[in-house]
Parts: C-alpha cells; structure tokens; sequence
C-alpha cells in the first residue's frame, strides 16, 4: 500500500528524478537512516509559487508580559514600577539605547538582526478587558462582542479565501485546546496532540465500517449530532495524512525536547508534508504571573525562544517553509507596576511578534509611554486588527474589510 | 413541593414577565401541558443520564415504578445518603526549621518523596471518586462535585497539598446541594482556592488582584458587571485568609480593614460582607441559574428561562437541591430539544460507556483516559474549568474515544493505537520518531511513576515498554505506560453480550444491532448508522459461516464480534451524546 501524500508541486516520480540530480544542482541532500528516502531541501527548484502560504499562530496563553519581552531598560518610569522584576541594560538584548529583547530571546534577537522578525510594539485595542477569557474572545474573533459576534477570524478568512476547499487539513491546531479563532461552521480544523496516535484503532473491516459513519455532505452543523457526523468523517480525511507526513518527516534540526518543541516539530512537518494546510495553530500556556514572576517568565522566554528559533531554522531551509509567517501573540500584557508578591496583575497592550522568510524584519508600532498611563496600564499604540489586516491581505490576497468588517491601517512587516 | 404548589409557583414566575416577553409564553403552555406528560423510560433515562452518569437497564426500570416525585426526592435525597470518606493524610511541605541541618541533596530528596505521596494520594483519591460516579448510590451528590469543581476551579498543578485539593472535594461533596451562600463563604477560606488564587500574596498594602478577580467574573457576578476598580477595592477586601501548611489560617494583621467601596456600596469590607454584596446582585443568581442550567440541560439557556430561574433561586435563598428539585420536574427539561440532545464530557462518556456495558475497569484508569480526553478531574485546564459542549469534541479526541471504549471491551490495545504508520519508503520500521509524548487529549507529559497506584505495584505482566526516538518526552514510560500496565494487568472486561442478546430475545442481525444499540446508547440510532451497523454485522457474520438468526450460537467468535459491533456502536456520533 502506498502511503506517500500527495507532495505539493512535486510529483513522486519527479521528486525521485530530482533527487538523482541532486548533487550536480546544488541541492541538499540528507539520507534517512533506511537510506530509501532522501529528503530535498530544493529551494532553487521549487518556485515560491508552488507552496501554499502558510499562517502560523502561536499563541502565549496567560498574558504574557510585554514589559518583560521588550524590555525599555532606558526608562526610570520602568524600573521606579518594577522594583524586583525590572532588567538592566546588561541583562536584555538592546534593540535601540531605551528597549532590548529578554536576554532568553537570543534566537529571536538573531532573526531580528536577519531581518526576518517583525516587533510590533504597543498592540491591544480600545476599552481593553482584564479578564483571560474575554480578552482572547477578542483576539480570536476581531470583535470587542467576542463570541457573540460568530466564528473565530480565521473561521472568516477561511470562509472568505478558501471557500471551495472543505479539507479537514486546511486548518489545523496541534495541541488539546483548540483555540475559538479557528472556530468555524465551514471549515472547522482538525486538531491533534500526538500526531502517532491520531487514528481509531481496530481490525481492518471495523476501521473501513467506522469510516462510513460520519457525515461529508451538508457544510453547517445545525445540530450536535451533525457537529458529530461531521467530525466522524473530518477525523477520517484527516488522520492518516497528518499521521504520514509526521512520520515521514527528516530533519537535521533539533528541537527542544519540550510538548512546544515536539508541536512545533510538527508543524514543519505538516508544511513538508504537503497537506494543503494553511493556518495551523499552537499554544504556550503558563503566562499568567501574578506572583514570583521572574523565574516562571524567564523559563517560558527561553522555552519560546529555543523552539521558535528551531522552526524557523528548520523552514528557513525548503521552499514550502519559507511560505510559513508566524504571528506570536498573547491576550494581554501585565500592569506597568509589580504587584506586592514579586508577580504582576493583568494589563492591556503588550508587543507581538511576526517571523517568517517572507516577513520584513524591525521595529513595528511605537513603544507604550510609560507615565502617559490609563488606570496603571499604558495606551495601546497599534489596534491589533492591524496586524491581522497585513496578514489577511499581503499574505493571502484577501480583501480584510471581509474579514474584519472594517478597514485598518496596514503594517509594513510583508510587502 | 407538591406538584400543585410547583405549577402554582411556574405561573406566579411567568405572570410577573407581564407578558412583554413574548417567549415566555410558549414556554408556560408547554410547561403546562406537558407536566401531566408520561414518566416513561425515556424520561427517566434522560434523569438519570444528566443527575447522575448514565443509567442501566434496571435502574430506569425501577425509576420508571417508582414515580417521578417520588424519584426526583430519593435522587435529592440520595438512595443511601451516608457514605466512607475518603480518608486523606497530609504531606505537606517541609518548614524551615525540619529543614535546618540539612544538605542540599538531603533537602531535595524530602521535598521530592513529599511530592511523590501527594502525587499518588491524588491519583488514589481520583480513583476514590471516579468509582463513586460509577457506584454511588447518591449519584446526584457526585454530578452536583463534579459541576462544582469546574466552577469553584482548583488544579493539584498550583496547589502543592493534596490534601487540601481532596478537602476542597469533599467541601463541594457535603455542601454542593445546599445554599450557595454556604459554599461562597467556605470557598474564600478554603486552602487549595486560596492558594490557587494566590490570595497568599494579597495583604493590606500590597493587593494582589487575582481572587477579587475570579470571585466576581466567575463566581458570582460575571464580566461586564463590575469595574475594575471594583476588583482593586475587593482584593483589599479579601485579604486576611492565607494558608499555612495545606490548611486555611486567618491572620488579622494582613488583612486590610480600611473603607472600601464596591459597586457603590462604602465600608469596612471584609470577606463575608463582601460576600454577602455579591449575592445581593441581580447578576449574581442569574450567572449561577445559567451556569447550572448549562450544564443540566446541556444547551445555552433562553433569557427568559435564565430570567425565570433566577427568580427562582433568589426566592429560595440560593438554595440549589430546590433549584434541581424545580428542573427536575420541569417539563421543558424532558423536551426533544435537551434529552440526548447533550454532548456528553470525557468523564460522562467514560463512566456512562462502563457502567452501560457493566464492565468494571480499574477507576483510575478512567480518570487517565478523561485527562487523555481533555478532562483531567484535579486539574482542570484553567479558572474558568472545562468548557464543555462541541468544544470536548476534536478530529482526535473524537476517535480516542472510540479507541478508550475499545480498550474497556478489550478489543483494542494500546499498541493498536500507537502503531508506527508503515511507510513504503521504510520497510523495518524501527520506531522512525513517530511516537510522540501522549495519546490525545489533553493529559500532560508527566511520566510520574508515583502516580501509578501502590495495589499494582512492579510485578508480573508489568513488561518494560519499548522506549522509541520519540519527539518529546517518552511515550510509554508516562501516562500511557501507566496505563497499558492497568490493561495488561488483570483487566478481564467480565461481560457476555452473547448472553444479554439472546436473554433479551434478538437473534438477527437487524435485532441484535438494535439491542445492543439501545443499551449503550442514551439516544436512538440513525436510520444511517443502522444500516452501516446491520451491514458490519451481515459481512463479518458470513466469514464466521453461520446464517442471520444463528450468531449467538456460534461460540467465542460470537463474542468477539459482538464486542466489536459494541465498539463501533460506542465510537458512533450517537454515542457522544447524553
């Protein structure tokens, strides 16, 4: 039985061909270790047109504090506010002679200087919400309603870009919570924690009996048991492609030996495989640091950086992972001023960050004043919706007033 | 109540709407007509499928026999109200003093074996609960325990005493069907809330925000009705309560007994009168009416109906076993729009699928394969507890399900699940990275040994699992390991679906799909999903050689067959539903 997925672009006797040239045309070339399969890093082969392009969200669940991210050492407001949390100059990575990256962002810090990560400073949006739960109904619909106004912002972008497609692999979430911004009545994701138990078990003849239980015809759900039908047969188109392309995957990168490191192997491995997924989704979850904060976010900052620095090694090198943007962002940033237990409380604006071969690279935004304050937090300089207005439009061609329902200043981070 | 009194009071309810909301008045016809609807097996499964975990042939026999008021009382009241607690031991964190003296490799080594037996008190004591979902004879105490703890969330990943996580139990088991009140004000003073929510931090002069916080968004009021500085105000008024050592301590001198003012309201706020402010707004019912109404009926409630309940509550002093004593009786409860109509959480689809198949699995293996499911009891994902509905069902967890009921019919092993996919391009397989931390839900990576319960300890059938070059932590070695152990070691699922098919009088194909689908199902089967079922059967029945009509008299493969066609019934869209 031939398992091999469809490769994007490449037929499998053509990827074979190429293969065979490979050491005369500059290529690549890894073997595996069954010396079978040779894995192409062909670039030069691929023109960028052939890959699809990919949307990467990364979300840093618990409101990751901005003010410990890009940290504006230059500032005595910041270190009069931060008693035991502020940096010095000498812990961070300056970006400029006020602010510098957390001094765990060093492979983040290297991105920047290769251009290829955005900083996007100040990002939030008017009459901000304190509350986890309501803030991230905002991020993920675009919308101060949240979840009263409908579907997630990618269920819209989804609805508005890739109308035809009804690929279970189109959207896809690589972890347990499946965030609301994929939530979607036509084109819900898929999603999955390990990817080598992605499948019902069972003799062959049950295996293909289950498989006819679930329901491919009628795109909305009205019902829970169409919601369930749907899904049936969504798991059915989904799992053995993500399963295959994950364990078909080669690569000399290493990654952290971390649930993060091991999704974010998965994600490269997706875009190898050639799925047709277009926006896929991960988690970082333990931002929320209301008490003895500076080890815990130090942690999660080195964790972030070690495997965000990997991905985008690994994509750096084939042509589909340099059709991978990833957004990293976070419900909110924390309060200017450290709270009484070495922690601090929710706040509102904090920076995000977008990376990617294709992005254009610096300082996005402007950095939050810190004496010009609303309540004890600062004013957020770029609507959100702006980040995700450049993404909708400049990397997948989609007019954003469809999506967002209103138009927003675009960035400058993708041409 | 007497029924006469309920209809009295439902009409005193509708008639204050004064008739501007037009909604409400379909709603009193029906409730009227149909309070006088039958108490059938139908109704009375869907009882006991959503006040406790799935119901057994005979259970909605006897329910049915016995009357609906008179049921609805022994459920409040509990079929055998007394029962064994659980009885807990502290290990609590070393002071200073008992550390003094020693090395640092010395300390270390106390504070794990610290952590090692609260880690496995708590997977004892889950297993404890699970098994009283599955047996209890006050199963409505156990739904109302299991409601509470994903409202009045805490998780054993913050806090360190088990035994404060077991106490905070237990409080939602001896107090979960009385007054809310009550339970608000043992929550501020509870250990394991009180350092989830760090109000070990919050002191006169230096608040911390995080308790005032949650008490008002998820507690009692909800977000928009509030201020922020409503919550800055009511940190100060929370600070006091601390715990020390896995137990709840006031200490005077932290607590902050200036003026406060909250939602209008100026004075010396202190815990209970902030408390006592809460429950005198009109949100404050209406977010605990909708919260249990959510979970009872399994569907966002009308506004009228939150509005009618609410009501409801307040005139009863937030009492909640007469608030379920009302839905209960409820004719709207029982309408198509909510019975089957649910989609039932890890730990309903769990216990329902075990206690429907009479299998009897270890208990903590259920409370790993929920966590697996994305529905770890003592660890729920954040403040705000499980989301619930559509949001339990992925592309994954969906078919982990079907594979969990596999494993309870002892059709599938963990192996089938974790096969290595074989790849044309690799034919000796040898692991190739394809095995990843975990299984699919939402468990963690943690691979904790001492998690593994001391009644199945290292011996025999415990075969080292393989480890493979796994992308992230081990596979095996972890949760699954644990597990695989549990299955491998004596697990029998003690069932002959044989027998109950032929004692139930279905010989065919067609009969016995229907048999069968109607134990193990809270909801009737698709035209669909019958068709594919009857067609499963027909075909693996011809390979056995025997004729429609001759199945249950062709032996063990019988069986086995059967126990396949029960898991696929299981793995149905059907069968996520209660």
């Amino acid at each position: 039985m031939n398992l091999r997925p469809p490769i994007a672009g490449l037929s499998l006797d053509r990827r074979a061909f190429v293969t065979g040239l490979g050491a005369l045309g500059g290529l690549a070339l890894v073997s595996s270790r069954a010396g079978g399969a040779v894995k192409l890093f062909a670039s030069e082969l691929a023109p960028s047109g052939d890959a699809p392009r990919v949307l990467l969200l990364v979300q840093l669940t618990g409101g990751n504090d901005g003010l410990s991210t890009v940290v504006p050492f230059g500032d005595d407001a910041y270190h009069a506010a931060r008693s035991t949390l502020a940096f010095a100059k000498s812990d961070v990575l300056p970006l400029d002679d006020y602010k510098g990256l957390h001094g765990e962002l060093k492979g983040l810090r290297k991105l920047f200087d290769a251009g290829r990560l955005a900083i996007v400073e100040g990002v939030g949006y008017p009459n901000p919400i304190r509350s986890h739960f309501k803030s991230y109904e905002v991020w993920h619909t675009a919308d101060p309603r949240g979840r009263a106004s409908g579907e997630g912002w990618i269920g819209k972008l989804s609805a508005a870009a890739w109308r035809d497609v009804s690929d279970p692999n189109l959207v896809v979430h690589v972890g347990a919570n499946v965030p609301y911004s994929l939530e979607s009545a036509t084109h819900p994701p898929a999603a999955f924690v390990n990817p080598a138990s992605y499948r019902w078990a069972g003799e062959k003849e049950d295996v293909e009996a289950f498989g006819k239980m679930g329901e491919t015809e009628g795109a909305k759900a009205e019902s829970n048991l169409d919601f369930l039908r749907r899904k049936v047969a969504d798991s059915q188109a989904s799992s053995q492609k993500i399963r295959t392309a994950v364990a078909r995957y080669r690569t000399t990168t290493e990654y952290p030996d971390d649930p993060f490191g091991g999704a974010l192997r998965d994600v490269a491995a997706l875009v190898d495989g050639g799925l047709g997924t277009r926006v896929v989704s991960v988690e970082l979850s333990g931002f929320d640091t209301h008490t003895n904060q500076k080890a815990r976010h130090d942690a999660l900052m080195r964790q972030l950086d070690r495997g965000l620095s990997a991905l985008a090694a690994d994509l750096e090198k084939s042509a589909a992972g340099k059709q991978v943007v990833g957004l990293v962002f976070s419900e909110f940033g924390r309060r200017v001023k450290e709270n009484g237990s070495r922690g601090t409380d929710h706040g509102v604006a904090a920076p995000c960050f977008v990376f990617g071969s294709a992005v254009k690279g610096g300082l996005y935004g402007k950095h939050p004043s810190l004496v010009d304050l609303d309540a004890g937090d600062v004013k957020h300089t770029t609507d959100f919706r702006s980040v995700y207005a450049t993404l909708i439009e400049r990397w997948f061609g989609v007019d954003a007033a469809k999506v967002l329902g209103a138009s927003y200043p675009r960035l400058g981070f993708l041409a | 109540m007497p029924f006469h009194a309920l209809t009295v009071a439902l009409a005193l309810g509708l008639a204050s709407f004064g008739g501007s909301n037009e909604s409400a008045r379909p709603s009193a016809t029906s409730t009227l007509a149909a309070a006088r609807v039958e108490w059938n097996a139908r109704n009375a499964e869907h009882l006991l499928n959503r006040a406790g975990f799935g119901a057994r042939p005979a259970e909605i026999e006897a329910a049915v026999s016995e009357g609906q008021q008179a049921f609805v009382d022994q459920l409040l009241a509990g079929f055998v109200a007394e029962y064994e607690p659980f009885s807990v031991e502290r290990f609590e964190r070393p002071d200073r003093d008992e550390l003094a003296g020693m090395d640092d490799a010395e300390r270390r080594e106390l504070v794990n074996e610290v952590q090692r037996h609260n880690r496995r008190q708590l997977a004892q004591f889950a297993g404890w609960w699970v098994d009283r979902m599955l047996e209890s004879r006050h199963p409505l105490r156990e739904r109302m325990t299991l409601f509470w703890h994903g409202y009045f969330t805490s998780s054993a990943r913050d806090v360190r005493s088990s035994a404060a996580m077991i106490e905070q139990n237990e409080l939602f088991r001896t107090k979960g069907l009385g007054r809310f009140g009550e339970l608000l004000s043992a929550i501020v003073r509870d250990p394991a809330m009180l350092e989830y929510l760090d109000n070990n931090q919050n002191r006169k002069g230096n608040p911390n925000e995080n308790f005032a916080r949650e008490v008002m968004e998820l507690f009692t009021l909800g977000e928009g009705n509030y201020t922020e500085q409503d919550i800055k105000e009511a940190a100060r008024a929370l600070t006091g309560w601390v715990t020390r050592r896995g137990e709840a301590a006031y200490v005077k001198g932290r607590h902050d007994s200036g003026k406060k003012t909250i939602l209008g309201v100026t004075k010396n706020f202190d815990p209970d009168s902030f408390l006592a402010l809460l429950l005198e707004q009109p949100a404050c019912p209406q977010w605990l009416a909708k919260k249990l109404l959510v979970h009872f009926e399994g569907r966002e409630p009308s506004t009228a109906r939150v509005e009618d309940y609410s009501r409801f509550l307040k005139s009863k002093d937030y009492d909640v076993s007469a608030f379920l004593r009302r839905l209960f009786l409820d004719p709207e409860f029982y309408s198509a729009e909510v019975v089957g109509a649910r989609i039932a959480g890890p730990i309903d689809y769990l216990v329902g699928s075990a206690r429907r198949l009479s299998v009897e699995p270890p208990p903590t293996l259920l409370w790993l394969a929920a966590g697996q499911l994305g529905q770890r009891l003592l660890e729920p994902p954040s403040v705000k507890g499980w989301d619930g509905g559509q949001a339990w069902i992925t592309t994954s967890t969906l078919m982990q399900r079907g594979n969990m009921a596999g494993m309870l019919l002892g059709v599938v092993k963990l192996e089938d699940v974790l096969r290595p996919e074989v790849l044309d391009e690799e034919p000796e397989s040898d692991g190739g990275g394809a095995l990843g931390p975990e299984m699919g839900g939402a468990g963690d990576e943690d691979g904790d040994d001492a998690m593994r319960p001391e009644s199945k300890p290292n011996a025999k059938g415990d075969k080292p699992t393989k480890k493979k070059n796994a992308p992230g932590k081990a596979g095996l070695n972890g949760e699954l390991g644990q597990m695989s152990r549990m299955l491998s070691d004596g697990y029998v699922p003690a069932i002959n679906l044989c027998v109950r098919m032929q004692r139930a009088g279905a010989q065919s194909d067609a009969a016995i799909v229907e048999r069968l689908a109607d134990e193990l199902l809270a909801v009737g089967l698709t035209p669909e999903s019958r068709a594919g079922l009857v067609e499963f059967l027909a075909a693996e029945r011809e390979t056995l050689g025997v004729a429609d009509g001759g199945l249950l008299a062709a032996g063990r493969g019988a069986e086995t067959l059967l126990r396949r066609l029960a898991h696929l019934i299981l793995s149905l869209p059907e069968a996520q539903l209660s």
